[in-house]
């Protein structure tokens, strides 16, 4: 196996909130192998948004990293200068956002904001001009000469986030970082998206992390997948198994939850009863104990570690079942 | 008898630089009293227009909207008010649609304040619609900005009902939800249903929620309804390839799906530029020459179900 390209260990992040102290990241471990699609699932105030954040070093002033390692390339990225790090995004690590109306700058034309984007080259102004057109081509964008005379808002939201997708593999990144990329989208682009996507992924060769709430596009994208619940990874591992025979209790719930996975019509609609624990006064033991259905005693005097072998659980379950 | 809410071949045209656009293109439905019925469609497809249209909040230009057999006036002016207060909205930005400067019983009070509606006690009251969309009453003193997602959808739904409506239209009032508590809000419209006999207008683009929740359902593009009839028959058949191509849009947990999904090509056409003959024939994997040239009429299959296509799915093979 080839090494990987991003690998997270016992990364811990707090912010600095009134008072209190909320970690929002707790002992958090990914490994992107090289090549690979990796999906992170989690709900709102899961720490989606802190881990990119941390992974790209454009964490909020108040936070901080309190502790463990984010191993890009064999380098510590928390280690280096921002000199350095300032000259690894957009170039070999880049991230594709939720919203491309908010990361495209309305001001600018799309040629314009793509040809800034290639300030590292020494290529000229034509140069640059031909490498933007054959980027919005790649990525399926008719009649890209006359686009790149546009402005974002003349763009649909597909374009616009083929666009975004464009400029961000525009310098052959190692690992594009896609937040949500598309929650925005109707569910026929949604699709346009994914396979686009794949595709790229399979030309440029990059490995991608994909960040996303949406099991459904987890399934069809991903070879590997992340659950995370409150700030914790509970559960890892290839996507079918985690999916298909999902071991932690949180992740059954969530995919129990899923509308699209109950065939049969119902009124009622299961949900996941009780809310988010307060991060600044954590309850200790298991993070999900609270809502968990099958919690006991152990639960709550101990935290359950994330161990496995390729498929990884943070619950006393199986322990205890065996 | 007669439906609740019945719109017979409703249009809102904007006018738009020397011309008009029609964004609701001649739609007609029926909800009736106890059930619910469903719009779906992408961005742009029109259903929250329409919605507003049938509150008021949108000029009709044509067709009719019947409100428990009787027209509802078609304009802004006070003559909407006695039917306006049987018809509720719960709209689609749920925390932007509560004033930030208003706490929560406020808010809720204000219906009955616009109304006129004599209150013995406007703190019972807010109390009684807090507790019936399951919220605690500790929230009645919070402000919009101290709600989470979920609670301010229960709160926009309280005001909804705060007049005891006998219509409610819901605009999309599960995005935004995570999947865990988007089941609540769906849940908690089905248990005021059963109370109180509402009939509910949700507007939508989740297919997965129309299965649970809807009896009848109407797909939307460009301001049309290309199918519509009995949800079930709808979900389980599709005969316009639209709806095909969005059920089998729905990316799922199955892997076999995505090898027989019906892939749409391009976007959306611009309301300015309809297409000639069938408007979804410039990403339609089925359309052959008379598609680009005739409008196809409706047609109706079995059961009530009507749709709009010159090879619908299961008819003819695909595009030779």
């Amino acid at each position: 196996m080839s090494s990987p390209v991003l690998e997270i260990r016992d990364l811990t992040v707090t912010y600095q909130a009134g008072h209190g102290r909320v970690p929002a990241l707790r002992d958090v471990s990914l490994v992107i192998p090289e090549g690979s699609i990796v999906g992170v699932v989690g709900e709102s105030g899961c720490g989606k948004s802190t881990l990119i954040s941390a992974i790209i070093r454009l964490l909020a002033p108040n936070a901080r990293i309190a502790g463990g390692e984010v191993r890009f390339k064999d380098r510590d990225l928390l280690l280096l200068s921002l000199e350095e790090m300032r000259s690894l995004r957009g170039d070999d690590i880049s991230v594709v956002f939720q919203d491309p109306m908010t990361s495209l700058s309305p001001v600018l034309t799309i040629g314009r904001q793509m040809a800034d984007v290639q300030h590292r080259g020494a290529a000229g102004r034509r140069a640059r001009q031909a490498r933007s057109r054959q980027m919005l081509e790649r990525v399926g964008i008719p009649d890209a000469e006359a686009q790149l005379r546009r402005y974002p808002h003349q763009l649909s939201g597909g374009m616009r986030q083929r666009v975004a997708i464009a400029m961000a593999l525009m310098a052959e990144p190692s690992l594009l970082i896609a937040d949500e990329p598309t929650t925005a989208l109707d569910a026929t682009l949604e699709v346009q998206i994914i396979r686009l996507l794949q595709e790229l992924q399979r030309d440029v060769g990059c490995s991608i992390l994909f960040v996303s709430h949406h099991l459904g596009v987890i399934a069809e994208l991903c070879d590997a997948v992340v659950v995370m619940y409150a700030g914790e990874v509970v559960e890892s591992g290839a996507t079918h198994d985690v999916l298909r025979n999902p071991r932690h209790p949180y992740t059954q719930r969530l995919l129990d939850c899923d509308p699209a996975r109950i065939a049969e019509r119902t009124r009622v609609l299961p949900v996941i009863a009780g809310s988010l624990p307060d991060l600044e006064n954590l309850p200790g033991g298991c993070i999900f104990r609270e809502r968990c259905l099958q919690s006991f005693a152990r639960c709550a005097a101990e935290r359950p570690v994330l161990s496995g072998g390729s498929h990884r659980t943070a619950c006393h379950l199986p322990e205890a079942a065996a | 008898m007669s439906a609740l809410l019945e719109v017979r071949d409703l249009r809102v045209r904007y006018p738009l630089r020397g011309g008009f656009v029609d964004v609701v293109h001649g739609v007609s439905l029926d909800v009736r009293r106890g059930e619910t019925a469903a719009i779906v469609g992408e961005s742009g497809s029109g259903k929250t227009t329409l919605a507003m249209a049938l509150c008021g909040l949108a000029p009709v230009s044509a067709g009719e909207v019947r409100f428990d057999g009787k027209a509802l006036a078609q304009d802004r002016s006070r003559r909407l008010m006695p039917d306006r207060k049987r018809l509720a909205l719960m709209f689609q930005d749920a925390s932007g649609s509560l004033s930030p400067r208003m706490s929560v019983r406020r808010i809720l009070a204000e219906p009955r304040h616009i109304h006129r509606v004599a209150t013995v006690d406007a703190d019972r009251e807010a109390l009684r619609l807090l507790s019936l969309v399951g919220l605690g009453e500790e929230l009645a003193d919070r402000y919009p900005h101290q709600l989470s997602g979920g609670q301010a959808r229960r709160v926009g739904l309280a005001r909804a009902l705060a007049l005891d409506p006998d219509l409610l239209i819901a605009d999309e009032p599960t995005a935004g939800l995570d999947v865990s508590i988007q089941g609540e809000v769906l849940n908690l419209l089905a248990r005021v249903q059963q109370e109180t006999g509402l009939g509910i207008l949700i507007i939508t683009h989740n297919l997965n929620i129309v299965r649970h929740v809807a009896d009848d359902m109407a797909i939307m593009y460009l301001g049309r309804f290309v199918e519509q009839g009995d949800s079930r028959q709808i979900l389980s058949d599709p005969r316009h390839p639209y709806t095909a191509a969005l059920l089998s849009a729905n990316p799922g947990l199955d892997p076999e799906a995505s090898r027989s999904r019906i892939e749409l090509i391009g976007e959306v056409p611009s309301l300015l530029h309809r297409p000639r003959g069938c408007e979804f024939h410039t990403r339609c994997p089925r359309a052959r020459e008379t598609c680009t040239e005739t409008f196809p009429e409706s047609t109706r299959g079995a059961g009530a179900r009507t749709f709009n296509c010159h090879f619908p799915m299961g008819c003819l093979p695909a595009k030779p």
